[in-house]
Protein backbone atom coordinates (compact mmCIF):
# COMPACT_ATOMS: atom_id res chain seq x y z
CA UNK A 1 0.00 0.00 0.00
CA UNK A 2 1.10 3.32 -0.75
CA UNK A 3 2.03 5.99 2.09
CA UNK A 4 2.34 9.53 1.50
CA UNK A 5 4.01 9.95 5.17
CA UNK A 6 5.19 7.21 7.70
CA UNK A 7 6.99 7.99 11.16
CA UNK A 8 7.35 5.52 14.16
CA UNK A 9 8.80 6.22 17.31
CA UNK A 10 9.83 9.59 15.88
CA UNK A 11 11.49 12.45 18.20
CA UNK A 12 12.86 15.72 16.10
CA UNK A 13 14.75 18.35 17.79
CA UNK A 14 18.14 19.41 18.53
CA UNK A 15 20.83 18.01 21.09
CA UNK A 16 19.90 15.98 24.34
CA UNK A 17 16.26 17.61 24.18
CA UNK A 18 13.96 16.87 21.53
CA UNK A 19 11.48 19.58 20.47
CA UNK A 20 8.85 16.74 19.81
CA UNK A 21 8.68 13.12 21.16
CA UNK A 22 6.89 9.79 20.25
CA UNK A 23 5.40 10.67 16.78
CA UNK A 24 3.48 7.57 15.33
CA UNK A 25 1.80 8.43 12.27
CA UNK A 26 0.69 7.00 8.67
CA UNK A 27 -0.59 9.28 6.13
CA UNK A 28 -2.34 7.82 2.96
CA UNK A 29 -2.11 10.30 -0.36
CA UNK A 30 -4.81 12.01 -0.61
CA UNK A 31 -5.38 12.67 3.09
CA UNK A 32 -5.11 15.50 4.92
CA UNK A 33 -3.96 15.85 8.62
CA UNK A 34 -4.80 18.88 11.04
CA UNK A 35 -1.69 19.51 13.37
CA UNK A 36 -3.14 20.96 15.99
CA UNK A 37 -1.47 21.86 19.65
CA UNK A 38 -0.59 24.96 21.98
CA UNK A 39 2.48 27.10 21.05
CA UNK A 40 5.43 25.37 20.91
CA UNK A 41 3.98 22.34 20.66
CA UNK A 42 6.44 20.90 17.86
CA UNK A 43 3.61 21.70 15.28
CA UNK A 44 6.57 23.75 13.01
CA UNK A 45 9.25 21.43 14.28
CA UNK A 46 7.46 18.67 12.58
CA UNK A 47 6.54 20.31 9.44
CA UNK A 48 10.55 21.15 9.43
CA UNK A 49 11.63 17.38 10.37
CA UNK A 50 9.77 15.75 7.46
CA UNK A 51 11.52 18.59 5.15
CA UNK A 52 14.88 17.94 6.89
CA UNK A 53 15.08 20.74 8.02
CA UNK A 54 15.53 19.54 12.30
CA UNK A 55 16.88 16.61 12.89
CA UNK A 56 15.31 13.26 13.78
CA UNK A 57 17.06 12.14 16.63
CA UNK A 58 15.02 8.80 17.21
CA UNK A 59 12.46 6.65 15.39
CA UNK A 60 12.43 6.07 11.46
CA UNK A 61 10.93 8.32 8.74
CA UNK A 62 9.30 7.05 5.18
CA UNK A 63 8.94 9.98 2.48
CA UNK A 64 6.42 9.15 -0.29
CA UNK A 65 7.74 5.13 0.05
CA UNK A 66 11.16 6.00 0.36
CA UNK A 67 13.44 5.98 3.76
CA UNK A 68 13.77 9.77 4.36
CA UNK A 69 17.72 9.95 2.97
CA UNK A 70 16.46 8.58 -0.13
CA UNK A 71 13.17 10.96 -0.31
CA UNK A 72 12.32 12.80 -3.53
CA UNK A 73 12.55 16.02 -2.21
CA UNK A 74 10.75 18.03 -5.56
CA UNK A 75 7.89 16.19 -4.75
CA UNK A 76 7.41 18.07 -1.07
CA UNK A 77 5.52 21.61 -1.19
CA UNK A 78 5.78 23.59 2.11
CA UNK A 79 4.79 27.05 2.39
CA UNK A 80 6.38 28.73 5.49
CA UNK A 81 4.69 31.38 8.03
CA UNK A 82 4.56 34.51 5.62
CA UNK A 83 5.53 37.06 8.34
CA UNK A 84 9.41 36.96 8.33
CA UNK A 85 9.49 37.93 4.53
CA UNK A 86 10.49 41.26 4.03
CA UNK A 87 7.51 43.56 1.97
CA UNK A 88 10.23 45.47 0.04
CA UNK A 89 11.89 42.77 -1.26
CA UNK A 90 12.24 43.95 -5.11
CA UNK A 91 10.69 40.60 -6.24
CA UNK A 92 7.01 39.87 -8.11
CA UNK A 93 4.66 36.90 -7.16
CA UNK A 94 5.22 35.35 -10.76
CA UNK A 95 8.92 35.58 -9.28
CA UNK A 96 8.29 33.76 -6.28
CA UNK A 97 5.74 31.32 -7.45
CA UNK A 98 8.32 30.17 -10.56
CA UNK A 99 11.09 29.82 -7.43
CA UNK A 100 8.45 26.29 -6.61
CA UNK A 101 9.98 25.51 -10.10
CA UNK A 102 13.68 25.94 -9.02
CA UNK A 103 14.44 22.05 -7.76
CA UNK A 104 12.69 20.66 -11.11
CA UNK A 105 14.65 23.44 -13.45
CA UNK A 106 17.71 22.43 -12.33
CA UNK A 107 20.93 24.59 -11.67
CA UNK A 108 22.23 26.83 -14.08
CA UNK A 109 19.20 26.99 -16.16
CA UNK A 110 16.04 29.25 -16.76
CA UNK A 111 12.45 28.58 -16.76
CA UNK A 112 11.04 26.77 -20.15
CA UNK A 113 7.51 26.41 -21.48
CA UNK A 114 6.34 23.84 -18.98
CA UNK A 115 7.56 26.19 -16.32
CA UNK A 116 5.69 29.20 -17.05
CA UNK A 117 2.62 27.11 -17.64
CA UNK A 118 2.80 25.21 -14.27
CA UNK A 119 3.36 29.02 -12.08
CA UNK A 120 0.27 30.27 -14.57
CA UNK A 121 -1.86 27.19 -13.64
CA UNK A 122 -1.04 27.25 -9.86
CA UNK A 123 -1.63 31.26 -9.53
CA UNK A 124 -4.87 30.48 -11.39
CA UNK A 125 -5.80 27.91 -9.01
CA UNK A 126 -5.05 30.24 -6.05
CA UNK A 127 -6.81 32.95 -7.75
CA UNK A 128 -3.98 35.47 -8.28
CA UNK A 129 -3.46 35.58 -12.03
CA UNK A 130 -4.11 39.00 -12.18
CA UNK A 131 -2.27 40.03 -9.83
CA UNK A 132 0.91 38.24 -10.86
CA UNK A 133 3.60 41.30 -11.96
CA UNK A 134 2.58 42.69 -8.83
CA UNK A 135 5.61 42.98 -6.36
CA UNK A 136 5.13 40.42 -3.50
CA UNK A 137 5.29 42.90 -0.91
CA UNK A 138 2.81 44.98 -2.37
CA UNK A 139 0.14 42.41 -1.98
CA UNK A 140 -1.98 41.76 1.02
CA UNK A 141 -1.16 38.91 3.99
CA UNK A 142 -3.97 36.69 2.97
CA UNK A 143 -2.51 37.56 -0.65
CA UNK A 144 0.89 36.47 -0.07
CA UNK A 145 -0.41 33.76 1.71
CA UNK A 146 -1.90 32.53 -1.49
CA UNK A 147 0.75 33.21 -3.83
CA UNK A 148 3.20 31.29 -1.24
CA UNK A 149 0.60 28.31 -1.84
CA UNK A 150 0.81 29.16 -5.37
CA UNK A 151 4.89 27.89 -5.01
CA UNK A 152 4.68 25.07 -3.33
CA UNK A 153 1.32 23.98 -5.89
CA UNK A 154 4.06 24.66 -9.14
CA UNK A 155 6.15 22.21 -7.73
CA UNK A 156 3.62 19.74 -8.15
CA UNK A 157 3.76 17.94 -4.60
CA UNK A 158 2.80 15.16 -3.84
CA UNK A 159 3.00 15.53 0.29
CA UNK A 160 2.59 19.68 1.08
CA UNK A 161 2.96 21.05 4.24
CA UNK A 162 1.52 24.57 5.46
CA UNK A 163 2.40 26.20 8.45
CA UNK A 164 -0.11 27.89 9.78
CA UNK A 165 -1.77 29.23 6.65
CA UNK A 166 -4.72 30.54 8.12
CA UNK A 167 -2.99 32.86 10.31
CA UNK A 168 -5.21 36.37 10.05
CA UNK A 169 -6.70 35.73 6.82
CA UNK A 170 -10.26 37.37 5.94
CA UNK A 171 -13.19 35.19 5.27
CA UNK A 172 -12.76 35.44 1.18
CA UNK A 173 -8.73 34.29 1.50
CA UNK A 174 -9.79 31.39 4.10
CA UNK A 175 -12.64 30.71 1.65
CA UNK A 176 -10.19 30.57 -1.55
CA UNK A 177 -7.78 28.48 0.41
CA UNK A 178 -10.13 25.87 1.54
CA UNK A 179 -10.93 25.20 -1.59
CA UNK A 180 -8.04 24.86 -2.77
CA UNK A 181 -6.94 22.40 -0.45
CA UNK A 182 -10.28 20.07 -1.24
CA UNK A 183 -9.05 20.59 -4.79
CA UNK A 184 -5.68 19.15 -4.28
CA UNK A 185 -6.98 16.02 -1.79
CA UNK A 186 -9.31 15.28 -5.01
CA UNK A 187 -5.45 15.11 -6.98
CA UNK A 188 -3.99 12.55 -4.48
CA UNK A 189 -1.97 14.95 -3.10
CA UNK A 190 -1.26 14.31 0.95
CA UNK A 191 -1.26 17.26 3.20
CA UNK A 192 0.11 18.13 6.76
CA UNK A 193 -1.56 21.68 7.98
CA UNK A 194 -0.60 22.95 10.80
CA UNK A 195 -3.41 25.33 12.66
CA UNK A 196 -5.10 26.56 15.21
CA UNK A 197 -8.16 26.67 13.70
CA UNK A 198 -10.29 23.63 14.80
CA UNK A 199 -13.21 24.88 12.62
CA UNK A 200 -10.69 24.55 9.61
CA UNK A 201 -9.64 20.62 11.08
CA UNK A 202 -13.05 20.23 10.86
CA UNK A 203 -13.88 21.72 7.27
CA UNK A 204 -10.77 19.75 5.34
CA UNK A 205 -9.04 17.51 7.38
CA UNK A 206 -9.57 14.03 7.94
CA UNK A 207 -7.66 13.12 10.34
CA UNK A 208 -6.05 14.94 13.15
CA UNK A 209 -2.58 14.70 15.11
CA UNK A 210 -2.71 16.69 18.90
CA UNK A 211 0.36 17.21 19.59
CA UNK A 212 2.04 18.94 22.97
CA UNK A 213 5.61 18.24 22.97
CA UNK A 214 5.01 14.21 22.45
CA UNK A 215 1.96 12.67 20.40
CA UNK A 216 -1.47 12.83 22.42
CA UNK A 217 -3.61 11.56 19.41
CA UNK A 218 -3.56 10.96 16.11
CA UNK A 219 -6.76 9.23 14.36
CA UNK A 220 -9.65 10.35 12.17
CA UNK A 221 -10.95 13.48 12.71
CA UNK A 222 -14.07 13.06 15.13
CA UNK A 223 -12.59 10.20 16.91
CA UNK A 224 -9.41 12.03 17.97
CA UNK A 225 -11.55 15.43 18.38
CA UNK A 226 -13.02 14.64 22.03
CA UNK A 227 -13.06 16.89 24.75
CA UNK A 228 -10.62 14.68 26.85
CA UNK A 229 -8.16 14.42 24.41
CA UNK A 230 -8.43 18.39 23.52
CA UNK A 231 -8.03 18.71 27.27
CA UNK A 232 -4.95 16.88 27.47
CA UNK A 233 -3.44 18.70 24.11
CA UNK A 234 -4.04 22.18 25.65
CA UNK A 235 -3.06 21.75 29.73
CA UNK A 236 -2.08 25.32 30.27
CA UNK A 237 -5.54 27.65 29.94
CA UNK A 238 -4.71 30.95 29.84
CA UNK A 239 -7.67 33.02 31.23
CA UNK A 240 -7.75 36.73 31.33
CA UNK A 241 -9.54 38.77 33.97
CA UNK A 242 -9.39 42.08 35.42
CA UNK A 243 -6.46 43.11 32.90
CA UNK A 244 -4.57 40.21 34.84
CA UNK A 245 -3.57 37.01 32.70
CA UNK A 246 -3.64 33.80 35.05
CA UNK A 247 -2.75 30.13 33.79
CA UNK A 248 -4.09 27.11 35.14
CA UNK A 249 -1.54 24.42 35.93
CA UNK A 250 -0.45 21.70 33.72
CA UNK A 251 -1.16 18.29 35.31
CA UNK A 252 1.50 17.51 35.35
CA UNK A 253 3.28 20.16 37.23
CA UNK A 254 4.43 22.25 34.15
CA UNK B 1 43.81 69.71 -23.96
CA UNK B 2 40.96 71.77 -24.69
CA UNK B 3 37.71 72.39 -22.51
CA UNK B 4 35.79 70.23 -25.08
CA UNK B 5 32.98 67.87 -22.73
CA UNK B 6 34.40 65.80 -25.49
CA UNK B 7 38.17 66.05 -25.28
CA UNK B 8 36.99 65.81 -20.91
CA UNK B 9 35.59 62.56 -21.30
CA UNK B 10 37.23 61.02 -23.96
CA UNK B 11 40.55 62.04 -24.73
CA UNK B 12 42.66 61.56 -21.73
CA UNK B 13 42.06 57.30 -22.16
CA UNK B 14 43.81 57.73 -25.64
CA UNK B 15 47.11 57.40 -23.10
CA UNK B 16 47.76 53.84 -22.48
CA UNK B 17 48.16 54.68 -18.20
CA UNK B 18 44.47 55.88 -18.65
CA UNK B 19 43.54 53.56 -20.96
CA UNK B 20 44.68 50.23 -18.78
CA UNK B 21 42.59 52.19 -15.71
CA UNK B 22 39.18 52.69 -17.60
CA UNK B 23 39.36 48.94 -18.76
CA UNK B 24 40.06 47.94 -15.26
CA UNK B 25 37.45 49.91 -13.77
CA UNK B 26 34.45 48.79 -16.20
CA UNK B 27 35.56 44.80 -15.60
CA UNK B 28 35.44 45.93 -12.13
CA UNK B 29 31.93 47.57 -12.36
CA UNK B 30 30.21 44.76 -13.82
CA UNK B 31 31.55 42.51 -11.24
CA UNK B 32 31.30 44.76 -8.27
CA UNK B 33 27.69 45.91 -9.33
CA UNK B 34 26.31 42.36 -9.72
CA UNK B 35 27.92 40.84 -6.76
CA UNK B 36 26.64 44.35 -4.90
CA UNK B 37 23.37 43.63 -5.44
CA UNK B 38 23.38 40.15 -4.06
CA UNK B 39 25.16 41.94 -0.97
CA UNK B 40 22.49 44.24 -1.25
CA UNK B 41 19.31 41.99 -0.65
CA UNK B 42 20.85 39.55 1.48
CA UNK B 43 22.03 42.31 3.85
CA UNK B 44 25.67 41.20 4.12
CA UNK B 45 27.26 44.68 4.67
CA UNK B 46 28.71 44.05 7.50
CA UNK B 47 30.09 40.58 5.92
CA UNK B 48 31.52 42.75 3.40
CA UNK B 49 33.01 44.75 5.62
CA UNK B 50 34.88 42.50 7.18
CA UNK B 51 35.96 40.18 4.19
CA UNK B 52 37.86 43.89 2.63
CA UNK B 53 39.32 43.46 6.59
CA UNK B 54 40.47 39.98 6.05
CA UNK B 55 41.93 40.28 2.64
CA UNK B 56 44.33 43.52 4.22
CA UNK B 57 47.15 41.27 5.71
CA UNK B 58 47.03 38.63 2.75
CA UNK B 59 47.71 41.86 0.55
CA UNK B 60 50.14 43.54 2.66
CA UNK B 61 52.26 39.66 3.37
CA UNK B 62 52.25 39.05 -0.07
CA UNK B 63 53.66 42.21 -0.91
CA UNK B 64 55.88 41.99 1.75
CA UNK B 65 57.27 38.36 0.78
CA UNK B 66 57.41 39.01 -3.20
CA UNK B 67 56.23 42.26 -4.25
CA UNK B 68 53.60 43.00 -6.43
CA UNK B 69 53.33 39.81 -8.07
CA UNK B 70 52.84 38.54 -4.74
CA UNK B 71 50.27 40.91 -3.51
CA UNK B 72 47.85 39.12 -5.54
CA UNK B 73 49.10 35.55 -4.47
CA UNK B 74 48.81 36.82 -0.88
CA UNK B 75 45.08 38.41 -1.47
CA UNK B 76 43.51 35.62 -3.21
CA UNK B 77 44.44 33.23 -0.49
CA UNK B 78 43.39 35.90 2.04
CA UNK B 79 40.26 36.22 0.42
CA UNK B 80 39.28 32.27 0.22
CA UNK B 81 40.67 31.59 3.92
CA UNK B 82 38.93 35.21 5.23
CA UNK B 83 35.27 33.83 2.79
CA UNK B 84 35.26 30.14 4.63
CA UNK B 85 35.93 31.38 8.27
CA UNK B 86 33.49 34.09 8.34
CA UNK B 87 30.31 31.82 6.42
CA UNK B 88 31.43 29.26 9.02
CA UNK B 89 31.33 31.36 11.99
CA UNK B 90 28.02 33.48 11.29
CA UNK B 91 26.42 29.72 10.38
CA UNK B 92 27.79 28.46 13.77
CA UNK B 93 26.47 31.32 15.06
CA UNK B 94 29.62 31.13 17.33
CA UNK B 95 31.08 34.60 16.48
CA UNK B 96 29.55 37.84 17.88
CA UNK B 97 29.12 41.34 16.04
CA UNK B 98 32.18 42.12 18.15
CA UNK B 99 33.62 39.17 18.36
CA UNK B 100 34.09 39.82 14.28
CA UNK B 101 35.11 43.27 14.96
CA UNK B 102 38.26 41.91 17.32
CA UNK B 103 39.36 39.35 14.38
CA UNK B 104 38.61 41.63 11.82
CA UNK B 105 40.71 44.60 13.41
CA UNK B 106 43.50 42.05 14.48
CA UNK B 107 43.47 40.63 10.96
CA UNK B 108 44.32 44.63 9.39
CA UNK B 109 47.12 45.49 12.32
CA UNK B 110 49.09 42.34 11.19
CA UNK B 111 48.51 43.73 7.76
CA UNK B 112 49.80 47.15 8.95
CA UNK B 113 52.52 45.62 10.46
CA UNK B 114 53.57 43.45 7.70
CA UNK B 115 53.99 46.63 5.55
CA UNK B 116 55.33 48.55 8.45
CA UNK B 117 58.77 46.00 7.36
CA UNK B 118 58.73 47.63 4.01
CA UNK B 119 61.20 50.72 3.07
CA UNK B 120 58.71 53.14 1.81
CA UNK B 121 56.41 52.57 4.24
CA UNK B 122 53.82 54.85 4.29
CA UNK B 123 53.81 55.50 0.63
CA UNK B 124 53.47 51.77 -0.12
CA UNK B 125 50.54 51.82 2.58
CA UNK B 126 48.94 54.61 1.16
CA UNK B 127 48.85 52.88 -2.19
CA UNK B 128 46.68 49.57 -0.70
CA UNK B 129 44.88 51.47 1.09
CA UNK B 130 43.64 53.83 -1.67
CA UNK B 131 44.92 52.12 -4.65
CA UNK B 132 47.33 53.23 -7.42
CA UNK B 133 45.23 52.46 -10.50
CA UNK B 134 47.20 54.77 -12.64
CA UNK B 135 50.43 52.71 -11.91
CA UNK B 136 48.64 49.83 -13.01
CA UNK B 137 50.93 47.45 -15.00
CA UNK B 138 48.85 45.30 -17.93
CA UNK B 139 50.32 42.06 -16.14
CA UNK B 140 48.14 43.03 -13.13
CA UNK B 141 44.93 44.35 -15.78
CA UNK B 142 44.73 40.65 -16.97
CA UNK B 143 45.17 39.55 -12.96
CA UNK B 144 42.02 41.83 -12.46
CA UNK B 145 40.23 40.60 -14.79
CA UNK B 146 40.63 36.91 -14.52
CA UNK B 147 39.87 37.64 -10.80
CA UNK B 148 36.63 39.64 -11.46
CA UNK B 149 35.04 37.42 -13.99
CA UNK B 150 35.80 34.36 -11.76
CA UNK B 151 33.72 36.18 -9.14
CA UNK B 152 31.08 37.25 -11.84
CA UNK B 153 30.96 33.75 -12.88
CA UNK B 154 30.41 32.13 -9.29
CA UNK B 155 27.40 34.29 -8.70
CA UNK B 156 25.35 34.25 -12.03
CA UNK B 157 25.88 30.47 -12.23
CA UNK B 158 23.74 30.53 -8.05
CA UNK B 159 21.99 33.77 -9.12
CA UNK B 160 18.32 32.89 -8.66
CA UNK B 161 18.84 30.46 -6.08
CA UNK B 162 20.76 33.08 -4.46
CA UNK B 163 17.91 35.61 -4.84
CA UNK B 164 15.81 32.43 -3.82
CA UNK B 165 17.73 32.47 -0.29
CA UNK B 166 17.47 36.27 0.22
CA UNK B 167 14.29 36.53 -0.42
CA UNK B 168 13.00 33.53 1.99
CA UNK B 169 15.99 31.53 3.95
CA UNK B 170 14.01 29.04 5.13
CA UNK B 171 11.80 28.34 1.97
CA UNK B 172 14.86 27.59 -0.23
CA UNK B 173 16.42 25.12 2.59
CA UNK B 174 13.20 23.69 2.84
CA UNK B 175 13.52 23.29 -1.00
CA UNK B 176 16.71 21.42 -0.55
CA UNK B 177 19.35 24.05 -1.22
CA UNK B 178 22.18 23.96 1.22
CA UNK B 179 22.79 27.22 3.04
CA UNK B 180 26.01 26.55 3.62
CA UNK B 181 26.98 26.21 0.32
CA UNK B 182 25.40 28.94 -1.08
CA UNK B 183 26.88 31.29 1.40
CA UNK B 184 30.30 29.92 0.70
CA UNK B 185 29.96 30.75 -3.53
CA UNK B 186 28.46 33.86 -2.36
CA UNK B 187 31.44 35.05 0.00
CA UNK B 188 34.12 33.65 -1.91
CA UNK B 189 32.81 35.96 -4.77
CA UNK B 190 32.73 39.06 -2.93
CA UNK B 191 36.04 38.44 -1.13
CA UNK B 192 37.52 37.95 -5.24
CA UNK B 193 36.18 41.02 -5.90
CA UNK B 194 37.60 43.05 -2.62
CA UNK B 195 40.98 41.42 -4.05
CA UNK B 196 39.99 42.41 -7.65
CA UNK B 197 39.42 46.13 -6.65
CA UNK B 198 42.20 46.52 -4.09
CA UNK B 199 45.07 47.85 -6.17
CA UNK B 200 42.51 49.94 -8.55
CA UNK B 201 40.51 51.41 -5.55
CA UNK B 202 42.74 50.55 -2.61
CA UNK B 203 41.71 48.04 0.44
CA UNK B 204 39.49 51.34 2.03
CA UNK B 205 37.34 52.21 -0.63
CA UNK B 206 36.08 48.96 -2.06
CA UNK B 207 33.54 48.79 0.26
CA UNK B 208 32.26 51.49 -1.87
CA UNK B 209 31.91 49.97 -4.89
CA UNK B 210 30.32 46.89 -3.52
CA UNK B 211 27.66 48.33 -1.84
CA UNK B 212 27.01 52.03 -3.24
CA UNK B 213 26.01 51.08 -7.21
CA UNK B 214 23.37 48.11 -5.67
CA UNK B 215 21.89 50.83 -3.35
CA UNK B 216 21.34 53.40 -6.04
CA UNK B 217 19.59 50.76 -7.92
CA UNK B 218 17.42 49.52 -4.99
CA UNK B 219 16.48 53.60 -4.92
CA UNK B 220 15.66 53.57 -8.68
CA UNK B 221 14.06 49.95 -9.61
CA UNK B 222 12.01 47.70 -7.64
CA UNK B 223 12.17 44.98 -10.33
CA UNK B 224 14.57 42.27 -9.84
CA UNK B 225 16.07 42.11 -13.38
CA UNK B 226 16.66 45.62 -13.27
CA UNK B 227 18.74 45.62 -10.67
CA UNK B 228 21.96 43.62 -12.12
CA UNK B 229 22.30 46.45 -15.05
CA UNK B 230 21.58 49.56 -13.54
CA UNK B 231 23.81 48.51 -10.51
CA UNK B 232 26.67 47.82 -13.13
CA UNK B 233 26.19 50.19 -15.07
CA UNK B 234 26.25 53.07 -12.60
CA UNK B 235 29.21 51.87 -11.06
CA UNK B 236 30.56 51.41 -14.84
CA UNK B 237 29.22 55.57 -15.01
CA UNK B 238 30.96 56.56 -11.87
CA UNK B 239 34.44 55.22 -12.69
CA UNK B 240 34.15 56.82 -16.04
CA UNK B 241 33.53 60.07 -14.72
CA UNK B 242 35.25 60.00 -11.46
CA UNK B 243 38.73 59.55 -13.65
CA UNK B 244 37.80 61.48 -16.61
CA UNK B 245 37.37 64.64 -13.35
CA UNK B 246 40.55 63.42 -11.52
CA UNK B 247 42.69 63.33 -14.83
CA UNK B 248 41.32 67.35 -15.62
CA UNK B 249 41.73 68.25 -12.71
CA UNK B 250 45.58 67.35 -12.15
CA UNK B 251 46.14 68.19 -15.96
CA UNK B 252 44.17 71.78 -16.30
CA UNK B 253 44.60 73.16 -12.63
CA UNK B 254 47.36 71.01 -11.23
CA UNK B 255 45.00 69.54 -8.55
CA UNK B 256 46.13 66.32 -8.35
CA UNK B 257 42.97 64.04 -7.37
CA UNK B 258 43.42 60.21 -6.34
CA UNK B 259 41.20 58.71 -8.73
CA UNK B 260 40.21 56.04 -6.64
CA UNK B 261 38.84 58.51 -4.07
CA UNK B 262 37.07 60.15 -7.18
CA UNK B 263 35.18 57.20 -8.33
CA UNK B 264 34.08 56.71 -5.17
CA UNK B 265 32.98 60.37 -4.62
CA UNK B 266 31.16 60.34 -7.91
CA UNK B 267 29.44 57.17 -6.91
CA UNK B 268 28.24 58.99 -3.76
CA UNK B 269 27.13 62.02 -5.73
CA UNK B 270 24.89 59.40 -7.76
CA UNK B 271 23.35 58.20 -4.86
CA UNK B 272 22.59 61.32 -3.69
CA UNK B 273 20.85 62.13 -7.09
CA UNK B 274 18.68 58.58 -7.35
CA UNK B 275 17.83 59.54 -3.83
CA UNK B 276 16.29 63.34 -5.32
CA UNK B 277 14.71 61.42 -8.24
CA UNK B 278 12.98 59.16 -5.95
CA UNK B 279 11.98 61.79 -3.30
CA UNK B 280 10.48 63.36 -6.61
CA UNK B 281 8.90 60.45 -8.20
CA UNK B 282 7.13 59.87 -4.79
CA UNK B 283 5.86 63.38 -4.32
CA UNK B 284 4.49 63.39 -8.38
CA UNK B 285 2.99 60.13 -7.08
CA UNK B 286 1.21 61.63 -3.97
CA UNK B 287 -0.11 64.53 -6.46
CA UNK B 288 -1.52 61.96 -9.16
CA UNK B 289 -2.95 60.09 -6.44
Amino acid sequence: MSSALRISGGAFGYGHAPALVGVDIDVEPGQAVALIGPNGAGKSTLLKGVLGLVPLLAGTMDILDRPRAQADRSSLGYLPQADDLDPEFPVSLEQVVLMGRYRSMGWLRGPRRADRAAVATALETVGLASRARARFGTLSGGQQQRGLLARAIAANPRLLLLDEPFNGLDQTNRDALIETLQALKERGVAILVSTHDLELARLVCDRVLLLNGSQVAFGDRDAVLTLENVQRTFREVQVELDQHTFVTPGHDGH
Amino acid sequence: MGTDPFDLLFAPFALPFMGRALAVMLVLAVAAGVVGVLVNLRGLEFTTDGLVHAVFPGIAIGFALGGTPGLFVGAVVAAVVGAVLLTVAVRAAVASDSGVAIVLTGMFSIGVLAVSRQSDYSGQLESLLFGRILTITAGEVTQTLVIAVLALALVLATLKEQVFRAFDPTGSAAAGYRPIVLDLVLNVAIALVVVAASSAVGNLLVLAVLIVPAAIARLLTGRLILLFPIAAATAALAAWLGLSASFAASVSTGVSLPSGATVVAALVVGYLIALALRALRGRRGTVAA
